[in-house]
């Protein structure tokens, strides 16, 4: 299993009939099980980047491939988790969790979702509303309801970026841990550097809609977040982001 | 003995308070009703006002037994109670159907939005003589009537709640694997609901209207020809005891739906409270 994106274009507006591209000519290949952070500014271009694999935006030019098969429209074959969740408020979390299976009939929705409840850990809040839950709870219903559905791989839109320092260090873990049960390919992206050392095999920084870095982090799981080499890391990515918004306000 | 007094919360002392303002407020209805036929009384002696046009509470009463006795009260309550509920539930079917169309389709949209835009100004009362002349005397032209207020009045919620469903559902429910029709029904539909509500419960109030319209004009039974063919004989008492009637049905539906809607959205009531603690 693989995601293959060639030669990636997307603008959402031209400046005196010259098109403004957010991506420009974007390639890299995810591998089978990856976990890959997206990292940048704002205005980089990660946002557009995950919208694109989610098929919620048609790329101007080039292609995105799963297991070479064209993307082509939003499905159930990619999971995605929301920064501001999107559960329904209507529904109970089992219900939430169920979404995707109640649409292709699946029989056994129930057991499934309890499998996932299990695995997320929110044993006993079966039939709460999301709006009763707290805002780490909510995520993890996220993240369970695109799991339920067997995508072939996640996509995470910064998916802590709502939460309190405290709750993102658990959700970390926790995100962690569950990648490894599943082995999906996973496309994270985030703005904290150390979120992104902490979680990915591979760091990609994007730098106005092109690759500026492709990094893999050769660290042991669970990485430790004071270890020299873990700093290493995280100077090295800020470095990067801090030195082209330097050359951005000069250039300005 | 005296009782000391225990630590209550907030939200149970603010409980404690709405319970004793259901008893205000009846207090305020009694005191209403009391004034009044105390001023009635002073005034069959007084002749402030000619007496036969302001009937007191207990002559409105004694109508309603005279009436509820020879049992006509009965027939024409009922017969205005089928005419309203059958011009409504059209009417509320009618309008999720359309505006659920114009909603999802651009073209129902050109279709239809231009011509309720054009007819919806117009008082019903304006159209009545019309529909008269088009659906005959009978029950037929009330009960269109009845419907097309109702309709004319509930699309634009169907259509506004539909429209401003969350794009971030929208986005979720595709990436679940949902299509177009479950998108509408499942999250769509579901997500404007409440909405929709609303205005099934506002509308309410535009079906009455056109029903007592639709009796005082060109109708022999029914609770809004008790309040002309009153008017015809001076009797005061007689015509306020039907607009009573008329407010007493209206509140007995009214009450009927809040309490669907209490059970229906009860997935509203997780996180609520009051917006600033007073």
């Amino acid at each position: 299993m693989s995601v293959e994106i060639k030669e990636l274009y997307k603008a959402y507006e031209e400046r005196d009939e010259v098109m403004q591209y957010i991506i420009n000519g974007l390639t890299f290949t995810i591998n089978d099980g990856e976990f890959i952070c997206v990292l940048g500014k704002s205005g980089c271009g990660k946002s557009t980047l995950l919208n694109l694999i989610a098929g919620y935006l048609k790329p101007d030019k080039g292609s995105i491939e799963l297991n070479g098969e064209e993307i082509n429209g939003p499905g159930a074959d990619r999971g995605v988790v929301f920064q501001q969740h999107a559960l329904f408020p209507w529904r109970t979390v089992s219900k939430n969790i169920q979404f995707g299976l109640n649409m292709r009939h699946e029989k056994n929705a129930k057991e499934i979702a309890k499998k996932y409840i299990e695995m997320v850990g929110l044993q006993g809040y079966e039939n709460k509303y999301p709006s009763g839950l707290s805002g780490g709870m909510q995520q993890r219903v996220g993240i369970a309801r695109a799991l339920a559905n067997d995508p072939k791989m996640l996509l995470m839109d910064e998916p802590l970026g709502a939460l309190d320092a405290l709750t993102r260090d658990t959700m970390r873990r926790e995100i962690e841990r569950i990648w490894k049960l599943t082995g999906k390919m996973v496309v994270f992206i985030t703005h904290s550097v150390p979120e992104a050392v902490y979680l990915a095999d591979r760091v990609i920084i994007l730098q106005s809609g092109q690759v500026a870095v492709d990094q893999r982090i050769e660290l042991e799981r669970p990485r430790n977040y004071s270890a020299p080499e873990f700093l290493a890391y995280v100077k090295q990515f800020e470095d990067v982001i801090t030195d082209s918004a330097l050359k951005n306000v000069m250039h300005e | 003995m005296k009782k000391s007094k225990a630590m209550v919360s907030y939200k149970t002392a603010e409980q404690r308070k709405s319970k004793r303002d259901k008893y205000y407020k009846i207090l305020s209805l009694v005191c209403f009703f009391v004034l009044w036929e105390g001023f009635g009384r002073i005034n069959l002696d007084k002749m402030w006002i000619e007496p036969r046009f302001l009937p007191m509470p207990s002559e409105v009463i004694r109508s309603a037994i005279t009436y509820a006795q020879d049992g006509t009260l009965w027939t024409h309550m009922e017969i205005s109670l089928v005419r309203v509920l059958k011009g409504y539930l059209w009417g509320v079917a009618i309008a999720i159907v359309l505006g659920s169309l114009i909603a999802n389709f651009r073209a129902a949209d050109n279709i239809f939005s231009p011509i309720l835009n054009l007819f919806g100004p117009i008082p019903i009362m304006a159209f009545l003589p019309m529909f008269i002349l088009w659906f005959g005397i009978g029950e037929l032209s009330k009960v269109i009537l009845i419907a097309y207020s109702t309709v004319i009045y509930m699309v634009s919620y169907v259509v506004e709640g539909i429209k401003n469903t969350d794009p971030a559902l929208i986005r979720s429910a595709k990436s679940l694997g949902a299509n177009p029709l479950q998108l509408f029904w499942h999250v769509k539909f579901q997500s404007a609901f409440p909405n929709i509500y609303l205005g099934i419960k506002s509308a309410l109030g535009v079906a009455f209207g056109a029903m007592v319209v639709a009796e005082m004009m060109g109708a022999f039974t029914g609770l809004g020809y008790i309040i002309v063919f009153s008017k015809n004989w001076f009797k005061m008492s007689d015509m306020l005891m039907a607009a009573i009637m008329i407010g007493l049905l209206y509140s007995a539906i009214f009450g009927i739906l809040t309490l669907i809607e209490n059970l229906l959205f009860r997935w509203r009531k997780a996180a609520s409270g009051s917006a600033i603690e007073k």
